[in-house]
């Protein structure tokens, strides 16, 4: 039998062909293809609208499920997805495009859950996404995080060998995320480092912004192939600017004037929040152009420095209220005063080497000059 | 190897190393020079030493920079004069008031002050920038000046020269992604504070001890520094 589309899909739940347009529309939107060239990505000469390429590809592929895993992780990206400002929007990527298996989300638990997810994986080899959401972690074989009595490294492999492809999502499972913060007692890792045969794409955020996941998966399931990304696996569409970039408060930046603390003058003027610590200047994420809740507001907006969530390490990147310029590693005073000592030690020791040198060059000095002169060798009337 | 991790690095461990040996090397020349010891004083007190300090400090640093055409370095070369003295009140400028300097000064002492504004801030890193350009190729022609530069000075141009170059193109977001050039600034910092201890910049710091020295030796004998 020949499996349905998704566009059969949906109008036997009852959608319309004009609202299907509209979808069609929000959802070429959602994948930032305003950005990526469809034309070269369906391998066409014509271009054909964003709506019309979402549009065919609706109505031409069967659902692609999706297997959602959950490692070190707080739950948080899929809080915001299951939250998200387009809760339609998502309820139909979850739902009617599809997923199949997602631990938190799920009606079935238990055995049942882990026999469907089993099933599906084996119903869709080579064809399903796996998203990841929490880190793997490498300490110990992975003991530190199992689910079913399954190390999640055993499950990572098992469930990475039949994708098609992999998208993680938060910082935790692109970089280790808070998990992997100093001293990173479990060895918490970002996806990425572990699966190096399939496509992989990373959309950090804590939490990743919804729409971006959605936007991803998206993107993969109706051009059929992942978003070109950065140097660390980020797509483009979401990830090519920094916040810092299309910051509201950028003028503010440009003229030097900076909130001194959350509640003086400048802070309710609405300046820049350079000096509280914003890292909007080298984080790439896409707050500052789609925020969040319908494009209500985003953090910098609501008067919070960034905290640089979509970078790595950003949990040890100095304190999040610290000046981005101020070193991560500080002199303290005790350090200080030990580093002097050290200087001061080293300089006396080297200075009173030399004395005792010069001192006992000049005894000789002096020895010669007296023997020859030829004079009393046995007179010492200076030291 | 990415930039991001780049900028960790330079941001944490390489900038750590540096401070660490900027203050021990400082330390360690400090003493050194201490220890060599200055020639007994033998003139007898006549006037005072401090006033003779005070003077010494107001005139070479206060008033004398500002009109200089009574000096006579000024009257030989007015160019590198200007030049020298734009070059370090720029740095000063950049240094103490830069916010994001004031930032470093703040996570170090645990208080900052305002910073001046950007366009201000702007003007005098680039005309600091051209004056260490005009006291190069200064360096590079003048005939004596030349056989007098030997390879440390032009490491002590270079080293001062990169982070102001660095600096300057970050704060004005040209070229580079942020967190590039923000990598290069802080690795050219770096290699600055290194050097520091062991070449001639070390200037900033005994400079004061000639200018006090200097002024108390004129005090005693009442004469004008
Ligand atoms: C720990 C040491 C330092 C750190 C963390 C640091 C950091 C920074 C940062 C983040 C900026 C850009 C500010 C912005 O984006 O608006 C900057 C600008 C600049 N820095 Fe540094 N810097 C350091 C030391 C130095 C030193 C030693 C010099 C000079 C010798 C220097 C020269 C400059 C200059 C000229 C600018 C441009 C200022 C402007 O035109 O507004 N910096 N620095
Ligand atoms: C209180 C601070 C300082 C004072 C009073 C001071 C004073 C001077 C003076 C009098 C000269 C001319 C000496 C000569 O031509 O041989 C000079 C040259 C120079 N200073 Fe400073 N300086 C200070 C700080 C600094 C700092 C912090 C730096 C660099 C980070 C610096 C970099 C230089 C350089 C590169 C030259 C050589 C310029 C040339 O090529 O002619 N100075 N300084
Ligand atoms: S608030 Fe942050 S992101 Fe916005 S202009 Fe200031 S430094 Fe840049």
């Amino acid at each position: 039998m020949k499996e349905k589309t998704i566009y059969e899909h949906l109008r036997e739940k009852g959608l319309s062909r004009r609202d299907f347009m509209k979808l069609c529309g929000t959802i070429a939107g959602m994948m930032g293809l305003e950005f990526v060239p469809p034309v070269k990505a369906l391998g066409k000469t014509l271009g054909p609208s964003p709506e019309e390429v979402v549009a065919q590809a609706l109505k031409t592929k069967p659902k692609v499920p999706i297997i959602w895993l959950e490692f070190q992780d707080c739950a948080g990206c899929s809080e915001a997805i299951s939250r998200s400002s387009s809760p339609l929007l998502s309820n139909l990527v979850l739902n009617d495009i599809a997923i199949e298996y997602h631990e938190t989300l799920m009606a079935a638990a238990g055995f049942q859950a882990e026999k469907a997810k089993e099933e599906c994986m084996k119903k869709y080899f080579g064809k399903y996404v796996l998203v990841v959401e929490g880190s793997p972690t490498l300490a110990d074989d992975g003991i530190y995080c199992t689910v079913a009595g399954k190390s999640n490294l055993d499950l990572l492999k098992e469930a990475a060998a039949g994708a098609a492809a992999v998208i993680a999502t938060g910082n935790c499972a692109c970089f280790g995320g808070i998990p992997a913060a100093h001293p990173n007692p479990t060895r918490a890792v970002g996806v990425a480092d572990l699966i190096k045969d399939k496509p992989v794409v990373n959309i950090p955020g804590c939490p990743a912004i919804p729409e971006v996941t959605t936007g991803t998966i998206l993107h993969f399931l109706i051009l059929g192939q992942l978003p070109e990304t950065d140097q660390l696996k980020r797509p483009l569409p979401f990830y090519g600017h920094t916040v810092h970039d299309h910051c509201l408060r950028r003028p503010f930046y440009e003229a030097g004037k900076f909130a001194g603390s959350f509640d003086d003058e400048g802070a309710r003027k609405g300046y820049c929040l350079y000096r509280l610590g914003c890292k909007g200047p080298t984080t790439y994420n896409a707050c500052a152009g789609l925020k969040w809740e319908r494009g209500l507001s985003y953090p910098v907006q609501s008067g919070h420095p960034c905290l640089g969530c979509s970078e790595p390490h950003f949990w040890d990147g100095g304190g999040f209220y610290q000046g981005q310029s101020a070193p991560i590693v500080r002199l303290d005073k005790s350090s200080t005063a030990t580093l002097v000592g050290v200087g001061v030690a080293a300089g006396a020791a080297l200075a009173g080497l030399n004395a005792v040198k010069k001192s006992r060059a000049k005894k000789d000095l002096k020895k010669d000059q007296s023997q020859a002169a030829g004079s009393d060798p046995g007179s010492k009337k200076e030291g | 190897m990415n930039w991001t991790n780049i900028l960790n690095f330079s941001r944490g461990p390489l900038l750590h190393v540096a401070m660490i040996i900027f203050v021990a090397g400082l330390s360690y020349r400090l003493v050194r020079v201490l220890l060599l010891g200055w020639a007994r004083d033998r003139a007898k007190n006549k006037g005072s030493k401090l006033w003779g300090v005070i003077v010494n400090y107001l005139k070479g640093l206060f008033v004398l920079p500002f009109i200089p055409w009574v000096r006579r370095t000024f009257r030989h070369n007015e160019l590198t004069f200007i030049a020298g003295g734009l070059f370090h009140l720029s740095l000063f400028l950049v240094l103490v008031f830069g916010t994001a300097h004031i930032l470093v000064w703040k996570s170090l002492w645990g208080f900052g002050w305002k910073g001046l504004p950007t366009p201000i801030l702007a003007f005098f890193s680039a005309a600091g920038i051209i004056s260490m350009i005009v006291l190069l190729i200064n360096r590079l022609t003048h005939p004596v000046l030349k056989m007098l530069t030997r390879f440390p000075v032009w490491i002590n141009w270079l080293v001062v020269f990169l982070p102001m170059i660095t600096g300057f193109i970050m704060a004005r977001h040209l070229w580079f992604r942020y967190e590039v050039i923000f990598s290069l600034h802080l690795i050219s910092v770096s290699l600055l504070l290194i050097w520091v201890p062991f070449g001639r910049i070390s200037h900033f710091l005994f400079y004061f001890f000639s200018k006090t020295i200097h002024g108390a030796q004129a005090g005693k004998r009442a004469v004008t520094p």
